[in-house]
């Protein structure tokens, strides 16, 4: 039999199996806290003037794709291909860009560049532009029916330019074992 | 024989009732028994899926961190979680409901229970069924809905097996000799009546040959059906029975009556009713309609206090007897579960918030949060029952106190390493995918570095897994030990109590109440409805079934919800057995296909997913969880040969990968006989297939699209001569995900639309 509380307590006259129940009132906190989950849930479902549920979820994405592109124009125009030239005798940059090369192209070019699921970038044949600006552009921009992703929005800027030279000049002539066979058109380097 | 405190107990007490009953004057009393044998059988089968379930769930969550564990097509991760979730959901807590329900059950209604073949049918019936889930389910024969992967002949089997426990458990309500229905009875009857209903109306499907069949829902509808299924299997599959077996099994370990029962009735009915509606919150920010998703986060912020209200009366109930818990494992299992059960369901209101979903949803927290639930509340629930019943059942000392006390401690230390891991893997997963970088670009563009990122959190989860395990064996050994020093003869003790007589009124108790707020609030009338069992049960009915037709007729009906996209066109016969393929591998297990509004979303997998899209998805492939990316817009993106190469050996694209490899589909042999009943039991779902139905159509075209993409394989410069093997049937499905509703005017990519 209860020790405490005698005073206040008292049994129902319930017995099941042993099992007894007290008549205690329901906690004053729990009436409150659901009471208020249900004025939330009135609240927040009627909300006229959508204070707490904002304008929708697909008005929501379209602001935030607006403002995104307020904050991060889309950059104008090519490559400048000048720069990226000088930028083809700076060994940092091809290093750096050979590391990009290995972890996100090769799985479809190879490590060595000779082609696999994608075209051999070692020899002189191009499908999409043969010049350091067109590999560029190709990488940046990809070539979406032909599964080359969009790399710009992935890779950081500068890492697109590292590895643009790194294929222009660090994979160019290097023949190889095994490439796969040309494809595109042949472009001669005449520098 | 020496009697145990039990056994003692258990005669002792039914002496005292019968001598305590009311004054039987006329009235002559009635000898029975209780069937203890039936409940001795559940728990051994209690324990025995527990431990099958878990050391599965130690292999799926290995799998993860060793990739070289998916050996085989059947030991893969994909065909795995499924027998890991559906063991311990429906063989583990479903017969550890069983064993509480069968025992309990009998005491309080004071009867045996209805039928002891029913009782024998149920039991051998449901083992029948997990065996049919353990051979099927590493087959790859699933319906692809979580917690419903069962395919229709063994569902069937499911629903013949529930209505002969229910024909059980009412007949014995009905022959019961206590008047009135104690509240862990109200919490049986609702989950048995829902249980029934939540099967049979998510799994209505129109079979495609033995094994398989797709549900008679699409896309939205179908996803809205199976989380209004899947949100209440926990519900009434792991809430409702164990806080029935609560009910009964504390207050009689803790020897304390029960805290209130007036909370009791409250939080009964309140759960009852409000949980059924909560669903949507599995489905916030998909192509589910924004009403719905609202619908479903309010009733879940409501669904709170209920939660609790089961919670404090658990836990004020042992009030008096602290001093107890510390010296009886028992009880310690039953706090620390009833404290899971209240921090899962303050968790669960707080997860359905938009806001907070949108961080967790897809994401390891959901992973961490059910297992608080599923390790804490079940689990420790079922070990402290077991405990309790184990010196009653097998009428002897429990074999070893000590152990029970070690189980406890290292069990709870086993959570604790898993939901920390799991919790802080779900929350760096949902960090990572949303971050950007200050140019406005992902900041981990790379799925697997997201990945890498948890490994060593998964390897923790691994840890206490293992831990949680061993607390098993400890369990296994005290049930065994105990088993071996049972009587040679069970002692089956004779109860007497008088019938109920046929003619009844309820008493009024105290004064009658002046107005009819006042009666309401004095709750006479629920002791009246308690009196009643067929009222009390078509009351629960009543208030599941308003509940479920307030969403499911909207959803159904109002034709806006799914606005349709006309260049979404059916999957060709090839694509649709690849989609089988998938099915069957179980890719929706790791991969959603479902991109949200979010610009997070959009810039690493696409556009995000339009409720039209889904239209001719029977069943839908949305998933819950990301291990490995998004596929909705994967058609198109990377070449034929890429897959080719990526399902031979998924490393070598991806080094750090952790997807199981599938060399075999490179291997076996498309089953094309197959594909017409497929595309025939498609058009019988109103799916516009054309002339693919014409018998013989449907393999020819899928032949045709086939050769074509062998080809293409063997121009990109790929293995030949793929076009009979199964390898491509599931490019085909992969290059068409997403296609039609970006690519308005172009037409399908290879084979087009039948």
């Amino acid at each position: 039999m209860p020790t405490h509380d005698n005073d206040r307590e008292h049994l129902l006259e319930h017995n099941y199996d042993g099992i007894q129940e007290y008549d205690n009132p329901l906690p004053r906190w729990w009436v409150w806290v659901f009471w208020a989950s249900i004025v939330f849930a009135l609240v927040y479902s009627l909300d006229p003037w959508h204070v707490l549920r904002g304008p929708g979820r697909i008005a929501d994405y379209n602001a935030s794709v607006a403002a995104a592109a307020r904050l991060h124009p889309a950059p104008s125009g090519g490559a400048d291909a000048a720069a990226l030239a000088a930028l083809g005798h700076n060994p940092q940059a091809l290093a750096a860009g050979k590391q990009t090369f290995v972890t996100t192209c090769a799985p479809c070019h190879r490590p060595d560049g000779g082609g696999l699921i994608g075209p051999n970038l070692t020899d002189d044949y191009w499908l999409h532009g043969g010049t350091l600006v067109d590999v560029h552009k190709t990488i940046t921009d990809g070539v979406l029916d032909k599964g080359m992703p969009n790399w710009g929005k992935f890779l950081k800027p500068e890492q697109i330019d590292d590895v643009a030279v790194y294929v222009y000049y660090g994979l160019h002539g290097t023949n190889p074992p095994n490439p796969k066979a040309p494809q595109g058109v042949k472009v001669d380097r005449s520098e | 024989m020496t009697l145990s405190e039990g056994a003692a107990d258990a005669r002792g007490g039914g002496a005292a009732r019968a001598a305590s009953a009311p004054p039987a004057s006329s009235v002559a009393l009635e000898s029975f028994s209780y069937d203890d044998d039936i409940v001795r059988k559940f728990m051994v089968a209690t324990f025995v899926w527990g431990l099958v379930g878990m050391l599965v769930g130690l292999i799926v969550a290995l799998q993860l961190v060793l990739p070289s564990l998916d050996f085989a097509p059947w030991f893969s991760f994909g065909r795995l979680r499924p027998l890991h979730t559906n063991a311990v959901i429906f063989a583990f807590a479903g017969n550890a409901f069983f064993t509480g329900a069968y025992y309990s059950t009998q005491r309080l209604c004071k009867t045996r229970m209805f039928s002891d073949r029913m009782s024998r049918f149920h039991f051998w019936g449901w083992q029948a069924i997990i065996v049919a889930a353990a051979i099927t389910l590493p087959m790859g024969f699933t319906q692809a809905k979580e917690y419903a992967e069962l395919e229709w002949p063994i569902d069937i089997a499911i629903a013949i097996v529930w209505v002969v426990f229910a024909v059980n458990f009412f007949g014995t309500l009905k022959r019961r000799r206590e008047r009135h229905l104690y509240v862990a009875i109200w919490f049986y009857i609702a989950s048995i009546v829902t249980v029934a209903i939540l099967h049979i109306f998510n799994n209505l499907s129109v079979p495609a040959g033995w094994f398989k069949s797709y549900p008679i829902y699409a896309g939205v509808q179908d996803a809205f059906m199976q989380w209004w299924y899947g949100h209440n299997a926990v519900a009434f599959f792991l809430t409702t029975p164990f806080l029935g077996l609560m009910y009964y099994f504390m207050p009689k370990a803790a020897e304390r009556p029960v805290y209130s029962y007036k909370l009791s009735i409250l939080h009964f009915w309140s759960l009852v009713f409000i949980y059924i509606w909560a669903g949507p919150h599995h489905l916030h920010y998909t192509a589910l309609p924004e009403w719905a998703s609202t619908l479903g986060m309010v009733f879940s912020v409501m669904l709170w206090m209920p939660s609790w209200g089961g919670m404090i009366n658990g836990l004020l109930t042992l009030r008096g007897a602290w001093n107890k818990v510390v010296e009886d494992p028992v009880l310690k299992f039953f706090v620390v579960a009833v404290t899971a059960y209240g921090m899962s369901t303050f968790e669960g209101p707080m997860l359905s918030v938009k806001t907070v979903n949108a961080l967790a949803h897809y994401s390891d927290w959901i992973i961490a949060h059910v297992h608080t639930g599923t390790l804490g509340w079940n689990g420790f629930m079922t070990f402290g029952m077991i405990y309790w019943l184990l010196p009653r059942l097998f009428q002897t000392k429990l074999y070893s106190k000590k152990l029970a006390e070690w189980h406890f401690w290292i069990g709870s230390f086993g959570i604790l390493l898993y939901v920390v891991a799991v919790y802080s893997a779900g929350v760096t997963e949902g960090l990572m995918w949303r971050a950007f970088d200050s140019t406005g670009r992902l900041a981990y563009p790379d799925w697997i570095e997201t990945v890498v990122k948890v490994i060593p959190m998964w390897w923790m989860r691994a840890v206490g897994g293992t831990l949680y395990i061993i607390g098993m064996f400890m369990f296994g050994w005290n049930i065994l030990m105990t088993w071996r020093h049972r009587p040679a003869v069970y002692d089956v003790p004779v109860i007497q109590a008088p019938p109920l007589p046929k003619q009844y009124v309820e008493a009024p108790h105290g004064t009658r109440p002046a107005t009819a707020f006042g009666r309401f609030v004095d709750l006479g009338w629920h002791r009246v409805w308690e009196g009643r069992w067929l009222l009390f049960t078509v009351m629960t009915i009543v208030a599941v079934a308003v509940a479920s037709l307030f969403e499911i007729i909207p959803t159904f009906l109002i034709r806006e919800n799914v606005p349709t996209i006309s260049s979404v066109k059916p999957y060709t016969p090839l694509e649709l057995a690849g989609r089988d393929l998938y099915i069957r591998e179980g890719c929706f297990n790791c991969h959603s296909q479902m991109i949200r509004p979010f610009r997070w979303e959009t810039e690493r997998f696409g556009e995000y997913s339009k409720p039209g899209e889904f239209v001719y998805d029977h069943p839908f492939l949305w998933g819950s969880r990301r291990i490995g990316p998004d596929l909705a817009r994967e058609g198109g993106k990377y070449p034929d040969l890429w897959h080719v190469r990526h399902m031979q050996d998924p490393r070598s694209i991806t080094p750090k990968s952790i997807m199981p490899a599938y060399p075999f589909l490179l291997t076996n042999d498309l089953d094309f006989a197959s594909i017409q009943h497929k595309v025939d039991a498609m058009a019988m779902l109103g799916v516009p297939y054309g002339q693919a139905v014409v018998a013989g159509n449907a393999p020819k075209m899928a032949m045709t699209q086939a050769a074509a993409i062998a080809d293409t394989i063997a121009q990109q410069g790929g293995p030949r001569n793929l076009q009979h093997k199964e390898i491509v049937a599931l490019i085909a499905y992969l290059q068409r995900l997403g296609w039609d509703a970006t690519h308005v005017s172009a037409p399908a990519p290879v084979g087009g639309t039948p």
